[in-house]
């Protein structure tokens, strides 16, 4: 079913080290045996159950509230309403510039109605049935307004408009141009016009759904947020401000996490209700999230279309350029936007050497959920884009689109490369990656392959995906969107302490939502400490009265394995300094470098039997410190904030390093077509990755194996799909249809490795993986239609009924393309 | 998805259940609860009482008598489909009992449940349709046969009336079927089916998820399926898996696939 | 003669202990097993009885505890994820979990390991097809299911 590159290795002797070998999770244990703590486990003595009432309508005006009813049923404790929520709080801090900057944004719908399933009224009660039966008392009025819901038609003259404080439609726009755009076609030989391409609206629907219990502790006025928000330093600096209070009042505790994938930085809107419904009803309450309303209103990813691209492009292949109008629809709010509009410039021109790009970005409001990070965010759809635009040149100009991506692959040479908006690719090859990649698909057999296919009545498509999986973010890019942000370069945090009896013991400043961390920071503190990972114990979750916290903690952008392992190892090495400095002065005066570090104990080098045990050094420092020199300095307990090296970009130029590094990831897709049908199997599938040096191989290829699922989904099956009402018409697992055990494809996994030339570990930040899987599965698509009508893929989205229309009718998306 | 407020019985007999479907008007009857439960969930429909069919053995067995009919027990679960031997005299009842969705619905999800509920993209009424199956309704007044053919009436409407129950379908033995689908993904919901079966009269095609029922045609050969589907002018629904043009397309490309199927095992 | 009633007195042992509880009609078995029993190990991770994050044993059969009414289980034995291992000693089928990397966020963990168990039971050694027939009915969105699928057909090898 899979053959893969990485052989898990039995936990080896220490002289080995840790890195760089698949030790198991640490996590397992408690999982396998059902023992994790996900958010929905944890109960406190009478605590309510939150539901809420949501819109019917895409679009309306709320002309009254009447919660008496419910109100009046035994057992339900209270409710609030939109009316409360902005008497309480202020709205939402906005990131954007105008016009988005003028949104009103709180944490249920304040007189209106934007979207299908938006928040109107919360409701309590003492059990989940009643609160659910109550919420059918409560009595909403609305006046129904027209919806839009097509980006393409939001800022026509006559489009309901969402937000009249915005004044339209229109959230925020920019332009980005660097090179000479002008001179790039002037000299090329072939201009390939594409008018539209479009990138569909989906996220990772992570298993489990977003969930809360908030406690108020009346005396100190501290609200403990039980949770699995992944990004709690965002959604502090959100919801802080909002309800006018410090944040030191707002205890972030996660501990398991059923996944994320970006999907789970958002809930702060939900969590402030929560938190007033735990004042004002003086108990704890719980809200878990249905999968209902989890797809109606939680976190979709961004839609995009790309309008009226033209590529500059030689005759041998070389790309020079290209101009493009991206066009993002956020949905009804923008909670974590309008950031896609700059990140996606992390990787302006893809994997490739051309210099020479315009691209004109806007960003608009339609009657659909509100847009937030979903994995690969906003890189992941533009490097289709970059991906679509290699495939349809090759297609037109009938060359191969391997070539292509050879002839025009940044080269290993050239690393580190900076990109033409001053962005560093630290590390990389990726021709050798598409090398792997063809050999472990078998490309050479592929001319046969295709014939056997033929004799069987089907069409063969294959396609390759080439993807980067930029980590480690300069938050200084969120000055591009808004020059006014206070925001720059990123951090993370962990302590490393020995306790009393010499137990190592590790806080982290992130939200894991099944990447192993524990595991992995485990490892970079045994190679540090010379001992055995079994010897670390490191704390499950998060917990900011752990003070392991910063601005911008939590687990997301790609980021743990630079960010929150760096921290770990500038923790640990400021522990292991201050022990050999505990040993010398313990040991009689012997110098430092006579020292070292070797199985749980500091010992000198020369003679392995003077030696003190860990458990020596934390009682020592801790019970029985009487006459240890006044200047030691040692504590053994040690904190470490990682920050990355960054300065603020050039905001003018809209030029500067957005990222510290650059994973990339190189897919090749076999599909088989039915074309009486349109129903396609992929029948082969190989996925290669290089994120530099792994520290746990066997997670590594976890991640690219979870990546690769995900695309696959949306390529094939999964999307939020509105009607013209705004009706979402995928709101559950029935109908939005994700992969299962029995569609997934034989896989074979290669690696390399490139290690950073910027980070202290040589490692980058992976798993969110870019989304490699669309693009290929569009690239087989389009290659098993050559000769069959030569139709263009142009969206990210092909389920059977498309690939039918792409067979009978591909005279209309081949008039999407012109060559001149 | 919680239910609202219902009342349950859990009764010893037929007899029983009948009696109190009868005595009660807002109680439904609660087979393997694969779809009853969640509708419920949903909210979409609740019964104010549930009559727990579970249990109750004179619903289960699969019989193969001498005159090669086989009987099968309305509370029949498909995974005791898929594994009977008796049901091996009709094959093609297994092979789709064996693709419906997962082991934790085949487990419980029954052959009645699947008929009675009659949802236009469910696997079984066109394979009863195509098949010729014979449908046991019990009430107050006794048992009546209606052919599957009649049984049909309506989306989520059957013959079963209230105070009804389906206890038992009748299969005559055979081989000629055929059954093709395009599901969203591997054993999913079915975006469009057809069921085949061929004997002397020639073929018989029921279309399903294009019609609240079972879509009938008949022809002497696969070839001219197509056009007797092309002929019986499907208006077939639209929804996010199919537009209705590529699901009357999809109807008349697998009508001809089960026909053929059922060609090559007669 | 049975007549309706919107509360009923149970009886259900769970991984072993009897436990005798009166409850509302309209309660799920999964609702049951996490809220009124405390065994939280089985999750609930959808609204439409597709995800499988909630696949308990009841009297010997895999089954989806959201589709189920508690009322249903009175009298059944259940096995949940909390009762696989003795006293924290991880099973064959759990280790195997865990060498080939076949959890991340753990969610879907419990409800894999009981449609792995009732296979197991049938099939001892059954192959990678068989593997994955038996695991549809439970969504992963980490993995991709490659490695559970290797990590279920290595118990039987």
């Amino acid at each position: 079913m899979s053959s893969t590159t990485v052989a898990p290795e039995k936990v080896a002797a220490p002289q080995k080290g840790w890195a760089g070998q698949s030790v198991p999770r640490k996590e397992d244990k408690r999982l396998v045996q059902g023992e994790g703590v996900f958010v929905d486990d944890v109960k406190r003595h009478g605590m309510g159950y939150v539901h809420f009432v949501r819109s019917p309508y895409a679009h309306a005006h709320i002309t009254s509230i009447d919660v008496s009813k419910a109100e009046e049923i035994g057992g339900v404790h209270g409710t609030l309403t939109g009316e409360e929520v902005a008497a309480l709080t202020d709205p939402f801090f906005q990131i954007s510039s105008v016009p988005g900057a003028h949104l009103k944004d709180y944490a249920l719908a304040v007189g209106k109605v934007r979207y299908v399933g938006e928040a109107v009224v919360a409701v309590v009660a003492e059990t989940r049935e009643l609160a659910r039966d109550a919420s059918e008392l409560v009595e909403v009025e609305y006046e129904p307004l027209p919806a839009v819901v097509d980006a393409r038609r939001a800022r026509d003259e006559g489009t309901p408009v969402l937000h009249d404080d915005a004044g339209g439609n229109l959230m925020w726009e920019g332009v980005y141009e660097w090179g000479d755009v002008e001179q790039a076609f002037a000299e090329a030989d072939r201009v390939v016009s594409i008018s539209e391409l479009h990138f569909h609206r989906f996220n990772s629907t992570p298993l489990e759904t977003d969930g809360a219990v908030v406690e108020f502790n009346r005396g100190v006025g501290q609200w403990t947020i039980h949770c699995n928000n992944q990004f709690p330093g965002f959604a502090a600096i959100m919801m802080g401000p909002a309800m006018r209070c410090g944040l030191d009042k707002l205890r972030f505790v996660t501990q398991d996490i059923g996944g994320g994938f970006g999907n789970k930085i958002t809930s702060h809107p939900q969590l402030v209700v929560c938190c007033l419904l735990a004042r004002k009803l003086n108990r704890p309450v719980n809200w878990t999230e249905w999968r209902t309303d989890f797809h109606l209103s939680m976190s979709h990813g961004n839609e995009r279309f790309f309008l009226d691209t033209e590529v500059a492009v030689k005759e041998d292949g070389t790309l020079l350029g290209f101009r493009t109008k991206a066009l993002d629809d956020a949905g009804a709010w923008l909670r974590y936007e309008p950031l896609g509009g700059v990140i996606w410039a992390q990787v302006v021109p893809g994997m490739y050497r051309w210099k020479h790009m315009r691209l004109e970005f806007t960003q608009v409001a339609t009657n659909k959920a509100p847009v937030s990070p979903n994995r690969g965010y906003s890189r992941m759809q533009h490097l289709w884009f970059t991906e679509r635009v290699i495939d349809i040149v090759a297609h037109e100009l009938d060359l191969d689109p391997v070539e292509v991506r050879k002839r025009n692959y940044v080269r290993a040479d050239e690393m580190p490369y900076t990109t033409p908006n001053g962005c560093v690719y630290d590390s990389g090859d990726y021709a050798r990656m598409l090398d792997v990649a063809l050999d472990l698909i078998g490309h050479d057999s592929l001319e046969e392959r295709r014939r056997d296919a033929e004799s069987r009545g089907r069409l063969l498509g294959f396609g390759i995906g080439s993807t980067l999986d930029s980590g480690t973010n300069n938050f200084g890019q969120s000055r591009l969107i808004n020059p006014e942000l206070q925001f720059s370069g990123n951090n993370e945090v962990a302590t490393v302490k020995l306790d009393i009896f010499g137990e190592i013991v590790v806080t982290l400043g992130t939200t894991p939502q099944g990447q192993g961390h524990e595991t992995t920071a485990a490892q970079v503190v045994a190679d540090i400490l010379k001992c055995s990972v079994d010897d670390v114990h490191v704390r499950a979750g998060h917990d900011d009265y752990w003070n392991s916290h910063a601005g911008f903690s939590g687990t997301y952008a790609s980021q743990f394995a630079v960010t929150g392992l760096t921290a770990v190892k500038g923790a640990t090495e400021l522990l292991a300094k201050e022990i050999l400095k505990l040993g010398s002065v313990i040991l009689g005066g012997v110098p430092e470098d006579a020292l070292e570090l070797a199985e749980g104990t500091v010992r000198i080098k020369d003679n392995p039997e003077a030696a003190l045990p860990f458990m020596a050094c934390g009682a020592i420092i801790n019970a029985n410190n009487a006459g240890l020199p006044e200047d030691l300095g040692v504590t053994l307990n040690c904190r470490y904030v990682y920050r990355p090296p960054f300065e603020v970009p050039d905001i003018e130029r809209k030029y500067g390093n957005l990222t510290l590094t650059y994973a990339a990831q190189i897919h090749a897709a076999v599909i088989e077509i039915d074309p009486e049908t349109g129903y396609y199997e992929v029948v082969d599938y190989a996925a290669v990755d290089d994120c530099g040096k792994r520290i746990n191989p066997q997670i590594v290829e976890g991640q690219v194996m979870g990546a690769t699922a995900q695309a696959l989904g949306a390529a094939i099956h999964e999307i939020f799909e509105y009607d013209d009402e705004g009706n979402l018409l995928t709101p559950n697992f029935y109908d939005y249809h994700v992969p299962h055990a029995l569609d997934m494809p034989p896989l074979a996994t290669g690696a390399i490795e490139s290690p950073s030339p910027f980070t202290e570990l040589g490692t980058k930040g992976m798993g969110e993986g870019g989304g490699a899987g669309i693009h290929a599965i569009c690239a087989a698509v389009q290659d098993a239609l050559r000769g069959h009508g030569d139709a263009i893929v142009w969206d990210s989205h092909n389920p059977y009924r498309r690939v039918w229309e792409l067979l009978q009718r591909p005279e209309e998306s081949r008039a999407r393309v012109e060559v001149s | 998805m919680l239910l609202r407020e219902v009342e349950y019985a859990k009764p010893a007999s037929v007899a029983e259940a009948l009696e109190l479907l009868a005595a009660n008007d807002g109680a439904r009857a609660l087979a393997g609860g694969q779809t009853l439960v969640n509708v419920m969930k949903a909210r979409a429909a609740s019964p104010d009482g549930l009559v727990d069919l579970n249990g109750l053995e004179e619903l289960k067995g699969i019989e193969l008598d001498a005159g090669g009919t086989l009987t099968i027990g309305a509370m029949t679960t498909y995974t005791e489909l898929v594994r009977s031997v008796e049901a091996k005299a009709r094959p093609i009842l297994g092979e789709v009992c064996a693709t419906i969705a997962d082991v934790q619905v085949r487990n419980r999800g029954t052959i009645g449940g699947n008929v009675c509920s009659n949802d236009p993209t469910n696997h079984l009424p066109p394979l009863m349709v195509a098949i010729g199956a014979s449908m046991t309704v019990a009430g107050a007044d006794g048992e009546r046969e209606v052919p599957a053919d009649e049984f049909f009436l309506g989306v989520y409407m059957t013959a079963v009336g209230p105070g009804e129950l389906l206890t038992r379908i009748a299969i005559p033995a055979g081989k000629a079927d055929g059954f093709a689908a395009v599901t969203l993904g591997a054993d999913g919901t079915c975006i469009a089916n057809a069921a085949a079966s061929v004997d002397a009269g020639g073929f018989r095609v029921a279309l399903g998820c294009v019609d609240a029922v079972p879509v009938v045609v008949t022809a002497g050969a696969p070839e001219q399926v197509a056009e007797a589907v092309r002929a019986a002018g499907i208006d077939a629904p639209s929804d996010v898996h199919a537009s209705s043009e590529y699901r009357a397309h999809l109807a008349e490309v697998l009508a001809v696939r089960a026909a053929r199927q059922a060609a090559e095992r007669s | 003669m049975e007549s309706l009633s919107p509360t009923r007195s149970i009886s259900v042992t769970v991984n072993g202990t009897t436990y005798e509880r009166e409850v509302e009609a309209r309660k799920l078995l999964i609702h049951f097993i996490r809220d009124d029993l405390d065994l939280t190990g089985s999750h609930v991770g959808c609204d439409t009885g597709n995800c499988g994050a909630c696949s308990v044993i009841v009297d010997g059969t895999l089954l989806k505890s959201c589709m189920l009414l508690a009322v249903q289980a009175d009298g059944a034995s259940v096995e949940t994820v909390e009762g696989l291992s003795a006293d924290g000693e991880l099973t064959p089928l759990q280790q195997s979990f865990s060498d080939h990397h076949a959890l991340q966020c753990g969610y879907c963990t419990p409800g894999m390991l009981m449609s792995a168990t009732a296979l197991l039971r049938e099939n001892p050694s059954p192959s990678e097809d068989e593997v994955k027939k038996a695991l549809q009915g439970n969504i992963c969105r980490c993995t991709g299911y490659w490695n559970i699928v290797e990590a279920v057909t290595a118990v039987g090898e």
